[in-house]
């Protein structure tokens, strides 16, 4: 066995054609490294159509330290289709891998082989994925596992953990399909032991086995179901839309075993008008979501700011506008998110920037939304949505089960003022059912008592209400609205961001600091209402302030200059892709001479 | 860059990237490709030794650096077999089913390891020298002090049992008439040639008939190979040395005329005149030897791959061999080869 490295770094692409399997190798790969103990973010791209053609990426970038986004050169590139593999060869590290099909069966002109755009600096595996395939199982259609025992064999990686995973894959089709997975898997191993590796290709040792953590890999997504359940959510609507529908689908099969209910309705309409007469029945709703979706929800997003119905809108960014590229990804919803709608109707908006945050963010926002009696909106993208991260579980469960300022029902003197002035600016809310809780509750603008009044001085008031009561959730217990990484005090340039593109953000601030530059970051989890002073003081250090983000206006960019009057440099980028660490670095970099000089 | 002449040479040893920087030297706009079988960029065959000297990067032993393709425009095709050429359409099929059209051909496809036939079904229990993969393979079964057994021994391996004695592994030479190949010994020279490998260090047994190969039994070593008569002595590792035999095959039927291997003119140009061949894979015309003749050493093979590029950028050379093609005992003891010399 070869020597095991100290640490691990290595990032695997695997491509193919939509039919390949390339998603559901990428999908056995990184369980089974979390499996193993390693840390791993992985993120798949695929095409919008459901099947046939189209290119497929899986990614998954395992670690032994933490990592914080996927690497723009992969470590080794498996082929499982040239055709849309060759325009990533470039991607490759120098002494990566490619590893391809050394014997198609059809004739290919010049050039169409993956063999001609290997560099000199790379290393070439062929490999007999089909033939493999079709000895072990007398079909060709395990190529994509068949990749997998290779990579395992390549990489001294213990095959057992995959074939935990495969068995678990399948464990729903009939045996036969667990047994031909992994007698293709068995073939590849054997192949690969017998290869010579052209680098030292093995591991180092994991880290959660070390200190007895039991991690589990999540998506975004998945870590929202699993933060609306330890959040105790009640009912969900929702209608299915990429690249938000897994949330509904695994609250389907989840949610009803932890008591609650799910109702996929017609539209996303009708989606927010249960989620929010959940809310104002007193249950914890949510609904979830695309761009598309939230521009047909801002209408009644508004009748939850002007009736203070508590909702949780989960929102999960994707290229636009309109239908726009649905399963690219893009931050271009922030200005709907915090502004869409009519009249002045600030609600709570959240971004999570990883996995973990997105468990968090979602249990805090039902907290939130309970406590300002508001719409929250948890806003992600696509890159979040879908990638995974190893992440280990709370002790125990952080969110506070019921935070609804109730009614005095004792005060039963038949003059209940639903949205009473308080000092919080919070007012007491009867649920239906509630004895003397009798009121009206109107998209209207109402006084006290929740009836219809548009006099001058009653607007002006209910409006400073509905703003000034969610300025505490800027101090919400337990929860990080923002937070400055890196060099403490003035630094050379600092480095705002916001959502799944802080990973990489935080990659570039890294390896900033490693060339010798002052440099910080923060992220804004907090989009609304924005924690100005915190980002005043981050700026007041910063000799250059960088504001990346996946859209092309800037919208972060814009929110923190119009409300804090300053500057910003800003990177923007709306290719459809996860922005690059080399690319923040790049600008840092520039931002930082410019400075020197 | 769509109508520039494609230059394609088949092999990336000393032939072929003395052909290809030649070419690239005398033309400038063309397109080049050097197709090879191998895993690794172009490195010194003849520092393969040094695997056993405690080399396992083969990055220390690349003559260019990789980058080098990139500096001077040459195409790589690593891990690629070419299957067959076609001279009438100027195409090359490869293994992988791919097809690539040439302007001018360059076979410097080189020679592997000849075994004979009585041996071949032994070819599993056997390890080999012929790249750097398989001389980390055969390292890698070798104990510390192990005992190599060279069948035949030709001056590749010869070359090998050097640097083994060196550092302190045993080599067994079981001589025949391929013992000192390429080089042709007199009758009258060969005992006084044993004599140098047995000063050398080297155990030769001349005149036994390897007929078998063995797994060798528990708590001996790996092997045994049996002689004729049944005797037998155990090793570690047994390895061929039976001399090159041109890799040729995948020419069949390219139209360009074969014997043993290529047959060129002087100029290295085959019968096709869009193919050249350089290098162990072609036969020369010496009028002088009035028959096709193989050069071998990297000096030769190196020249050859120079002078058939410039033939093939207009020029008219004739190639011309090292002079001195003999053996000889050095003041040291050692036998010395002028075709291993570079």
């Amino acid at each position: 066995m070869a020597k095991k490295r100290e640490s691990t770094d290595i990032q695997f692409a695997i491509i193919g054609s939509a039919g390949d399997g390339t998603i559901a190798a990428g999908d056995i790969l990184k369980r089974a490294m979390a499996a193993l103990g390693y840390k791993v973010i992985a993120f798949d791209i695929y095409p919008a159509e459901i099947r046939g053609f189209g290119k497929c990426i899986s990614r998954v970038r395992v670690t032994t330290e933490q990592a914080y986004s996927l690497k723009r050169h992969s470590d080794v590139l498996v082929s499982l289709d040239d055709s849309y593999a060759i325009p990533h060869v470039g991607e490759v590290c120098d002494y990566g891998a490619v590893i391809y099909e050394a014997s198609p069966i059809v004739r290919q002109p010049e050039g169409a082989h993956i063999t001609a755009h290997i560099r000199p600096t790379q290393l070439p595996y062929g490999l007999n994925q089909r033939e493999i395939s079709e000895r072990a199982t007398s079909s060709a259609r395990s190529r994509n596992i068949v990749i997998l025992g290779y990579l395992a064999a390549l990489y001294d990686i213990d095959p057992q953990a995959f074939r935990k995973v495969i068995a678990a894959k399948f464990r729903r089709k009939a045996p036969v399909v667990t047994t031909s997975n992994t007698a293709a898997f068995d073939a590849a191993y054997e192949v690969g032991k017998r290869v010579f590796k052209l680098d030292q290709g093995s591991l180092g040792e994991p880290v959660h086995a070390d200190k007895g953590e039991t991690a589990t890999m999540m998506t975004g997504n998945g870590a929202i179901v699993r933060g609306c359940i330890d959040a105790g959510l009640d009912t969900f609507f929702g209608y299915p839309i990429t690249p938000a529908t897994t949330i509904l689908e695994r609250l389907a099969a989840e949610l009803p075993k932890h008591g609650g209910r799910v109702l996929q309705t017609e539209d996303e309409i009708s989606a927010i008008s249960a989620t929010i007469g959940a809310g104002y029945a007193g249950a914890r709703a949510a609904t979830a979501t695309s761009g598309p979706g939230l521009a047909l929800m801002a209408e009644m997003l508004g009748l939850g700011v002007m009736g203070e119905i508590p909702s949780v809108v989960f929102v999960s960014q994707r290229g636009g506008p309109s239908t726009g590229m649905p399963t690219k990804t893009e931050q271009s919803d922030l200005n709907m998110a915090v502004f869409g709608g009519a009249g002045d109707a600030q609600r709570i908006v959240l971004a999570p920037t990883n996995v973990d945050g997105c468990y968090r963010t979602a249990g805090k926002a039902f907290e939130m939304a309970e406590q300002y009696q508001t719409p929250v909106i948890v806003l992600m993208d696509l890159y979040l949505s879908n990638r995974y991260e190893t992440v280990v579980p709370p002790a125990k469960n952080p969110f506070a089960p019921n935070l609804n300022k109730g009614m005095d029902a004792r005060r039963g003197d038949g003059a209940y003022q639903r949205y009473q002035r308080a000092d919080d600016h919070v007012s007491p809310r009867a649920l239906p059912g509630d004895e003397a809780g009798m009121h009206t509750v109107t998209g209207l603008e109402h006084n006290e008592f929740g009836k219809p009044s548009d006099l001058p001085e009653n607007h002006m008031a209910m409006s400073l209400k509905r703003h000034e009561k969610l300025k505490a959730a800027l101090k919400h217990p337990d929860f990080t609205i923002c937070k400055r990484f890196g060099d403490e005090g003035p630094v050379d340039v600092g480095i705002l961001g916001w959502g799944s593109t802080f990973g990489e953000i935080l990659e570039a601030m890294f390896a900033a600091q490693d060339e010798g530059l002052r440099c910080s970051a923060m992220k804004v989890v907090m989009l609304s209402p924005l924690p100005e002073q915190q980002i005043a003081a981050f700026m007041d250090d910063c000799g250059a302030v960088l504001v990346p983000e996946l859209n092309y206006e800037g919208q972060l960019a814009n929110l923190i200059s119009g409300a804090l009057g300053r500057p910003v440099t800003r990177l923007n980028r709306a290719t459809g892709a996860p922005m690059q660490v080399e690319e923040i670095l790049a600008e840092v970099r520039r931002l930082a001479q410019a400075r020197a000089a | 860059m769509a109508d520039a002449t494609h230059n394609v040479i088949i092999g990336n040893g000393s032939a072929g990237n003395g052909a290809a920087i030649t070419l690239r030297e005398r033309d400038p706009d063309s397109r080049i490709t050097i197709i090879t079988m191998s895993s690794l960029p172009f490195y010194n065959r003849y520092d393969l030794p040094r695997v056993f000297r405690g080399c396992h990067d083969w990055r220390e032993i690349l003559v260019h650096p990789p980058e080098y393709y990139d500096d001077n425009r040459i195409t790589l095709r690593r891990n690629s077999r070419v299957t067959d050429v076609d001279g009438r359409s100027r195409s090359i099929t490869f293994a992988h089913n791919e097809v690539m059209h040439y302007d001018q051909l360059l076979v410097c496809a080189g020679g592997r390891g000849y075994l004979p036939e009585e041996l071949s079904e032994y070819y599993g229990l056997m390890h080999g020298f012929h790249s750097f993969e398989s001389a980390t393979t055969t390292y890698r079964a070798l104990p510390k002090g192990g005992t190599v057994i060279m069948l035949g021994g030709d001056m590749i391996g010869l070359d090998l049992a050097r640097t083994l004695i060196d550092v302190g592994y045993r080599v067994m030479v079981l001589a025949n008439e391929y013992t000192f190949w390429p080089h042709r010994i007199e009758a009258d020279e060969r005992a006084g040639f044993i004599a140098a490998l047995q000063h050398m260090g080297l155990e030769v047994m001349d005149g036994v008939r390897p007929v078998a190969i063995e797994e060798g039994a528990a708590g001996k070593p790996a092997r045994r190979v049996v002689f004729e008569g049944g005797d037998s002595v155990d090793g570690d590792v047994v390895i061929p040395f039976y001399g090159l035999v041109p890799t040729a095959e995948f020419m069949l039927g390219s139209g360009v005329d074969i014997e043993r291997g290529l047959l060129v003119d002087p100029q290295l140009q085959t019968t096709d005149k869009h193919i050249w061949a350089a290098g162990d894979v072609c036969q020369i015309w010496s009028a002088a030897d009035n028959e096709y003749r193989f050069y071998y050493g990297w000096t030769n093979v190196r020249q050859m791959g120079e002078v058939a590029a410039r033939n093939v950028t207009g020029a008219d050379e004739a190639f011309k061999g090292v002079g001195d093609e003999r053996l000889h005992v050095g003041r040291d003891g050692h036998i010395q080869s002028p075709f291993w010399e570079y």
